[in-house]
């Protein structure tokens, strides 16, 4: 991928307000996991907000790299590097984030990594069919 | 006192566009970015000044003069540095043979002075690379007399008497620059019979095929392209990768499979770059042609001349062959919206090597890596034997594992590699900067991958003429592609002593008849003496070239219709690859591939960068509501890519 800085936003956003809402469906509902709860909502909002921010970073660590790609490794590091972002700042330095009192790390993993996951596999596959443009264009898909 | 003023020649291949330039200058000389900054005269002499168009250069960047006998190079408190032989000079005495950098630009000088650029031209008739050809003007009366007003009257057309048919949508060149923007078309809902694609050879990927089989490239090795760069599918999915993963995991194959997938997704970095077997990529082109019908939209011809129509069209004259035996007749084809993709109107030959055919009618023992040159390997492989390569780039890389394929069955086959200069350090931009290995620059492909549709391209498109020639000469350069086997081929090479690569200037090339050998004589540096390479065959594997105007077909165009033209001797085009100049009421031609290199997208001879063409050139045409064509939506190209998927028609 040879994302650019809009183009970052504007996927993150289309994906995880769509793959991403549908995958946490079941989670908020209480079909998986402990039972109905609003936070799996919050999760994903929080990493749409603060993705705008990193995605500044890792478009300003592309040009150090002559071919300015980032492969799928490097979106899957970022992703990591995330979701422990979110972690250590709702459980370690205990900042008061709305909607994310009843995180629980076990199921915010699993969570979290399918949402990955389906975000990345759409990326790849549904992205490219039905925007035949979006990869000549950095991932804008507007 | 300087009755005669001392001249030189600088010689260097335009990083951008690979070109050669080799003007013959008389000192001073100062090179710089900015014409105005540098000084017209120099101790009361007239200076040649030579812009070199990159953000590295300085505006007045370096001086060559003359200094009590001997030649000079004088850095002018440059930015970046001038390099002399690699080592960073403030002041240097300048030798024969020294090499130059500044920037991206790798310039040798020479006190002698050598003939120009040459190229091999193709057959019109057989499309095949023939060294022997020299363009000659037709003699008939076709194109007809009427060819030479700016715009033609129907009626004058149809009493020539000669056949004239009508479409809405024609490509000229029938390569796979044509194939991409048919295939988008009746992808967009244009019909089989609108549509006309005019070449030499039916297969759309007949010259490419021959070309890649040329420079060694059989059908179960990799082309330097993308997975994801699929001639025979727009949306890029499946990819290669993808289909050969499935390919594998019906056979059973399962850690091969796995591999591939972990190459796309940790390449260029933890794996090595996925590329797809040329094979493979040949197959799902006739998938796709048979699926569009191409075979119906194929017209065999050779087009002479393109000329506006008074009714806001254009018209083709063109000699066509209905059969294979048949003798050729003539025809007309009118059209409102055309697309041009020649491709390569040549392959460059380095003029010594030229020269060297011409005096010895030699075409045995020096080729260029695109003629058909297996012979070449045959001959080695029975009686062994010194090739010499001339050029290093991807074509140069697979003719060494070629001859170390060759070397598996005698042992008494060695390699010299001539290089123009040496390459201690990659091409530098913003804070990147390319890798280098023995003297071999990597990149995984052509061009920066953000060329095609990442950072890079938007740059480039927002860029003005001069920006955009800057960004082309840092990007481009020649390279060839990490990979693995290469890299050990040269290391295990150079270790056991049957590789050796070698930096000079050609002076010349001779036979000699004693030994049945080909002589390569280099210049040493500083004029200490002169080198003697002794081959049994040398290979130009220096690359193609497209001039436009090597072209019968385009340079008529250019003349015709007064078309404006790139530095590089391209086609200008708008960030649509419309080219503007030729437009005609409604009437519109687009270009696309090599012709168009130094307009708005740099990686225009690839698969991605043809489709990409196809791609704006197409909604372009659809913004002008062409007829029976509908722009590409969401809907609309989940429904076609079903049909891809499914193998039916569009």
């Amino acid at each position: 991928m040879t994302p650019t800085l809009f183009g970052r936003w504007q996927t993150r956003l289309l994906l995880l307000g769509t793959v991403g809402v549908l995958i946490t469906l079941p989670f908020g509902l209480g079909i998986i996991g402990l039972g109905a709860d609003f936070v799996y909502f919050w999760v994903v909002g929080y990493i749409a907000v603060f993705g705008l921010g990193w995605d500044i970073l890792y478009d300003h660590l592309q040009k150090f790299r002559w071919d300015r790609d980032w492969p799928g490794l490097f979106q899957l590091f970022a992703g990591i590097w995330e979701a422990i972002f979110l972690i250590l700042i709702v459980k370690v330095l205990s900042l008061p984030l709305p909607g994310m009192q009843n995180l629980d790390i076990g199921w915010f993993v699993r969570h979290y990594s399918l949402v990955w996951l389906g975000v990345y596999v759409v990326s790849q596959t549904l992205m490219r069919i039905l925007f035949p443009r979006w990869r000549f264009r950095g991932g804008q898909w507007l | 006192m300087n009755p005669q003023p001392l001249q030189i020649r600088l010689s260097w291949s335009d990083p951008a566009t690979g070109q050669r330039r080799e003007p013959i200058l008389a000192v001073p000389i100062a090179l710089g970015r900015e014409f105005a900054q540098m000084p017209d005269e120099l101790r009361g002499l007239r200076v040649s000044r030579i812009l070199l168009n990159s953000a590295e250069v300085s505006r007045y960047h370096v001086s060559i003069d003359e200094d009590s006998g001997t030649l000079v190079v004088i850095d002018q408190n440059s930015q970046n540095g001038t390099f002399i032989n690699g080592q960073r000079q403030a002041r240097s005495v300048l030798g024969n043979g020294d090499t130059l950098q500044i920037g991206p630009y790798q310039i040798t000088i020479s006190f002698l002075a050598s003939s120009s650029i040459s190229t091999i031209a193709f057959h019109p008739d057989t499309d095949l690379p023939d060294p022997r050809l020299v363009a000659t003007p037709s003699s008939d009366n076709f194109p007809p007399l009427v060819f030479g007003q700016s715009q033609v009257a129907l009626q004058d057309l149809h009493a020539t008497g000669l056949p004239v048919e009508e479409v809405d949508y024609a490509a000229i060149g029938a390569g796979l620059g044509s194939f991409f923007w048919v295939d988008l078309l009746r992808i967009c809902g244009v019909k089989i019979d609108r549509i006309a694609a005019l070449g030499m050879e039916e297969k759309p990927y007949a010259r490419y095929k021959r070309l890649c089989m040329n420079s060694q490239i059989p059908l179960h090795e990799r082309l330097r392209s993308n997975s994801d760069s699929c001639p025979d599918n727009i949306w890029g999915w499946p990819s290669y990768a993808l289909r050969e993963v499935w390919h594998d995991l019906l056979k059973g194959k399962v850690s091969d499979a796995l591999g591939y997938l972990w190459q796309v997704f940790a390449e260029p970095d933890f794996a090595q770059t996925y590329t797809p077997r040329s094979g493979n990529v040949f197959d799902s082109i006739d998938r796709e042609s048979k699926r569009i019908g191409w075979e119906q939209m194929f017209r065999h011809g050779s087009v002479r001349a393109i000329r506006k129509t008074s009714d806001g069209r254009y018209v083709l004259a063109y000699s066509r062959r209905r059969s294979s035996t048949g003798s050729p007749d003539r025809a007309f084809l009118i059209a409102p919206y055309l697309q041009l993709a020649t491709g390569y109107p040549a392959i460059q030959f380095l003029p010594d090597l030229k020269a060297y055919r011409e005096k010895t009618g030699d075409f045995e023992s020096v080729v260029n890596a695109y003629e058909q040159h297996d012979r070449v390997y045959q001959h080695l492989e029975q009686h062994g034997g010194t090739v010499l390569i001339r050029g290093r780039g991807i074509v140069a890389s697979r003719i060494v594992q070629r001859i170390y394929e060759a070397r598996q069955k005698n042992k008494q086959i060695s390699l010299l590699h001539l290089m123009r200069s040496a390459k201690p350090q990659g091409n530098k931009f913003g804070s990147s900067q390319r890798q280098v290995e023995n003297h071999y620059e990597f990149q995984p492909f052509n061009w920066p991958k953000a060329c095609w549709g990442g950072e890079l391209r938007e740059m480039l498109e927002k860029a003005d003429p001069e920006g955009r020639k800057r960004l082309l000469a840092h990007w481009g350069g020649t390279t060839t592609a990490d990979r693995r086997d290469w890299k050990r081929i040269v290391q295990q090479g150079v270790n056991e002593g049957w590789y050796q690569i070698t930096f000079g200037e050609v002076e010349k090339v001779e036979r000699d008849d004693t030994q049945n050998r080909t002589v390569t004589y280099i210049q040493e540096k500083g004029l200490k003496g002169q080198i003697r390479l002794e081959a049994d065959f040398i290979i130009d594997a220096t690359g193609l070239d497209a001039h436009v105007t090597a072209s019968p077909l385009l340079g008529d165009l250019v003349n015709h219709y007064n078309l404006p033209l790139h530095d590089n001797g391209r086609l200008v085009v708008a960030n649509d690859f419309e080219v503007t100049d030729m437009r005609n009421q409604r009437g519109r031609i687009y270009a696309a591939g090599a012709i168009t290199l130094g307009g708005p997208y740099a990686a225009v001879d690839s698969f991605l960068g043809l489709q990409y063409a196809a791609l704006c050139a197409v909604d372009s045409l659809a913004a002008v509501q062409a007829p029976r064509l509908e722009r590409l939506n969401a809907l609309s190209s989940l429904w076609q890519w079903l049909k891809w998927a499914t193998n039916k028609s569009p």
